[in-house]
């Protein structure tokens, strides 16, 4: 066991050091400097230019950029080129608004998908398991800046409540109660539409691991013993269905800086996504790099915690 | 001497063989029972023929439909608005209505869809092609050439060579050339000492011909690195710093998408190789490239082709993401994610800019990804009967 975790956490540091080489790459390599964004700026003199260059290391070869950039980002002194704000410290900003998102909206999948799937497999074929599965590849199949706006135009047409952005612009002094349903209102649409495709997922992977599992033998075996349906179903069957979802549960965390660049543009709201797409928007590469960097970290750390997860919960499997 | 009863069936096939292919008839007739996937693919040929149709009425020098004819005083008319008669009449839709209405610049937007949809339509194919295709040869190398090698020369040359690549790049150009010099020296002194083998008593492997890893870790390795990035982060940000233009955009979509099909590639290869008729080829004199294409690929394809069809569906919706955040494909074209993205602004005055081409796409997306699930079935016959 130990032995396991010490190698795939070697391998996982090489794969990290390849990763943020590659990332490195792609944004020094990109036609344009950074330096040079704005051309046409007259604050941008010559000499403008060149201090900024000097600042952050733009006139030293790749290599040596490459060292320092990584020595700042773990230092914790790099900053973010459009404010001078200390990139760690912008990062755990929005890190706190996208969290309650991330929160409600992974809550809402994995209580709905699961109901639902299961539903779907003891009931094979009939009307609910047919109806599900046209819901769930409606709301893969729908663009989810449209499936936006059409729930902005219900929600607002049929509740009057205002849902952009994360709470009502003034609304600081108003009473505790009123403010909490606010903050719930602006949270409940984009957490839904975040939810949305995963519950499609999640809930037909269910459907069909359940179906997977109810064709073994040692569910016949307990039929045949004459156990109770529901005791077959919920005890024998779901116990089985569920292993392959704790690994599952590891993958989610990479959704925590990716997953909502569109939704949180849409709805103004001042989480992770919408800081990567502004940083982009502005080159800003500390940040960008930053927030790639932490990507792949929770990738390479969900991994692990999904090995790791199923190995405790299936005694089946050993790591060695 | 009775000739061997042909196999009608799956069930009869023998267990060393080759998965059993079903003739187009029994196929027909397996989509036929799937209700759902029959639906996408009648969608799918209706798409296809709406691209085709707008490809030859929007193009041309008088086109039928002419997406880019700015009628300011007909700004966003309601769909199956007739125009008005004091329009030039030059260029006017045919029936004398707008079909779908009109944008904020009086463009009609019948045009405009007919435009998009081929651009859709394009965008989608050529991407899934680019990562089908490198993800087979990928996913081939690996399952097929896994165990060689990579010599620790090899390796070396290989990061001399990109070292150089970064280097010259960068602005170095002189050390950067020496270091892809050194590299192609490296790399070809070890060609040729292998192409010639020196004669007598076998040399000690020097320590530039131990293995460092072989090329299935190579690959797979690469897939890992690949597979830490954010997808769409990834595709958002180098869109953004390349200059825009369609091609990039599904080059980018491309090689960001060929994971999937690599993994899937390799694990199908790695078990077909086991299989007898391998064996058989492999007896018959058949090695190499031509195993590969000619037996091995065939056999592995029933995969791809569904992750194909679904991977249609994520690069449309992708092309159309892109378009919605302003990094997609530039104007003059029209695509419906632009459309969609510039319908918003009138959201509550002229509702049909945002839902015909946001509508248009989910019934695009959703004729696909039901098709590739019901091929999925179709192909996978031992799955349909769990499903």
């Amino acid at each position: 066991m130990t032995a396991f975790i010490a190698r795939s956490l070697i391998e996982k540091l090489v794969t990290l050091f390849f990763v943020t080489v590659v990332s490195f790459l792609i944004v020094h390599l990109a036609p344009g400097e950074p330096a040079q964004v704005d051309p046409l700026n007259p604050k941008f003199t010559p000499e403008m230019v060149e201090r900024f260059r000097q600042a952050f290391h733009l006139d030293r070869p790749l290599p040596v950029q490459y060292a320092l950039f990584y020595r700042d980002l773990f230092t914790g002194r790099s900053v973010s080129w459009k404010d001078h704000r200390p990139v760690l410290e912008k990062i755990a900003e929005r890190f706190r608004n996208s969290l309650p998102l991330f929160v409600v909206g992974t809550l809402l999948t994995w209580t709905l998908a699961f109901p639902v799937g299961i539903r779907a497999a003891v009931g094979r074929g009939g009307a609910f398991d047919r109806g599900t599965a046209f819901l769930a590849y409606l709301l893969i199949s729908i663009p989810g800046f449209f499936f936006a706006y059409l729930l902005i135009l219900a929600v607002v047409s049929a509740f009057s409540v205002p849902v952009l952005g994360m709470e009502t612009f003034g609304f600081e002094g108003a009473p505790l109660l009123n403010r909490a349903n606010d903050r719930i209102w602006h949270l409940l649409l984009p957490s839904v539409l975040g939810a949305g495709s995963g519950i499609a997922v999640l809930s037909r992977y269910v459907r069909s691991q359940m179906l997977e599992v109810a064709h073994q033998d040692f569910i016949r075996t307990a039929r045949a013993k004459g156990l109770p349906e529901e005791t077959v179903l919920y005890k024998h069957a779901l116990r089985n269905a569920l292993l392959p979802f704790i690994t599952m549960f590891g993958l989610t965390l990479p959704g925590l800086v990716g997953g909502s660049v569109i939704i949180e543009s849409i709805f103004s709201w001042p989480g992770l996504g919408r800081m990567a797409y502004e940083a982009i928007l502005a080159r800003d590469y500390p940040v960008i790099l930053t927030l790639n960097f932490i990507a792949a970290v929770l990738v390479l750390l969900g991994t692990l915690l999904s090995d790791l997860l199923y190995a405790a919960a299936d005694p089946r499997i050993r790591l060695a | 001497m009775n000739p061997a009863p042909r196999c009608p069936t799956t069930a009869c096939a023998p267990p060393g063989g080759p998965p059993p292919r079903r003739g187009p008839a029994g196929a027909w007739r397996a989509l036929a029972r799937n209700r759902m996937a029959l639906g996408g693919l009648v969608f799918f040929a209706a798409f296809a023929a709406f691209a085709a149709f707008g490809l030859w009425a929007t193009g041309g020098r008088a086109p039928l439909f002419d997406p880019a004819r700015v009628r300011l005083e007909e700004r966003l008319r309601p769909p199956l608005a007739p125009v008005s008669p004091a329009a030039d009449p030059e260029g006017a839709p045919p029936f004398g209505r707008y079909l779908l209405g009109t944008d904020d610049l009086g463009r009609d937007l019948f045009a405009r869809m007919l435009e998009g949809a081929w651009v859709s339509l394009t965008v989608g194919f050529i991407a899934v092609g680019i990562s089908v295709a490198v993800g087979i040869l990928a996913g081939g190398i690996a399952g097929c050439w896994g165990r060689r090698p990579v010599r620790r020369g090899t390796g070396l040359a290989a990061a001399a060579l990109a070292a150089g690549a970064v280097l010259a790049a960068g602005g170095q150009a002189a050390a950067g050339l020496l270091l892809i010099a050194a590299g192609l020296l490296c790399g070809l002194r070890g060609r040729l000492g292998r192409l010639r083998p020196r004669p007598g008593p076998r040399r000690e492997e020097g320590w530039l011909e131990r293995p460092l890893l072989d090329v299935d870790a190579l690959i797979m390795r690469l897939v890992d690195i690949l597979l830490c990035f954010p997808t769409f982060f990834l595709i958002l940000t180098v869109v953004a710093l390349l200059p825009p233009s369609m091609v990039t955009i599904m080059v980018v979509i491309g090689l960001t998408s060929w994971e999937g099909t690599a993994r899937l590639v390799r694990a199908e290869l790695l078990s077909l190789r086991e299989r007898e008729f391998v064996d058989a080829a492999r007896a018959l004199g058949v090695g190499g490239v031509r195993l590969l294409v000619r037996h091995l690929l065939p056999n592995a394809m029933a995969p791809v082709l569904v992750t194909a069809t679904l991977g249609i569906a994520s690069a449309i919706l992708t092309e159309s993401a892109l378009s919605f955040l302003g990094f997609g494909v530039p104007p003059p074209h029209a695509t419906w994610g632009n459309l969609l993205a510039d319908g918003r602004r009138y959201l509550f005055d002229a509702p049909w800019l945002t839902l015909v081409p946001g509508g248009a796409i989910l019934v695009v997306v959703l004729a696909f990804n039901l098709f590739g699930e019901g091929l999925r079935d179709l192909l996978n016959p031992q799955a349909r009967d769990r499903r």
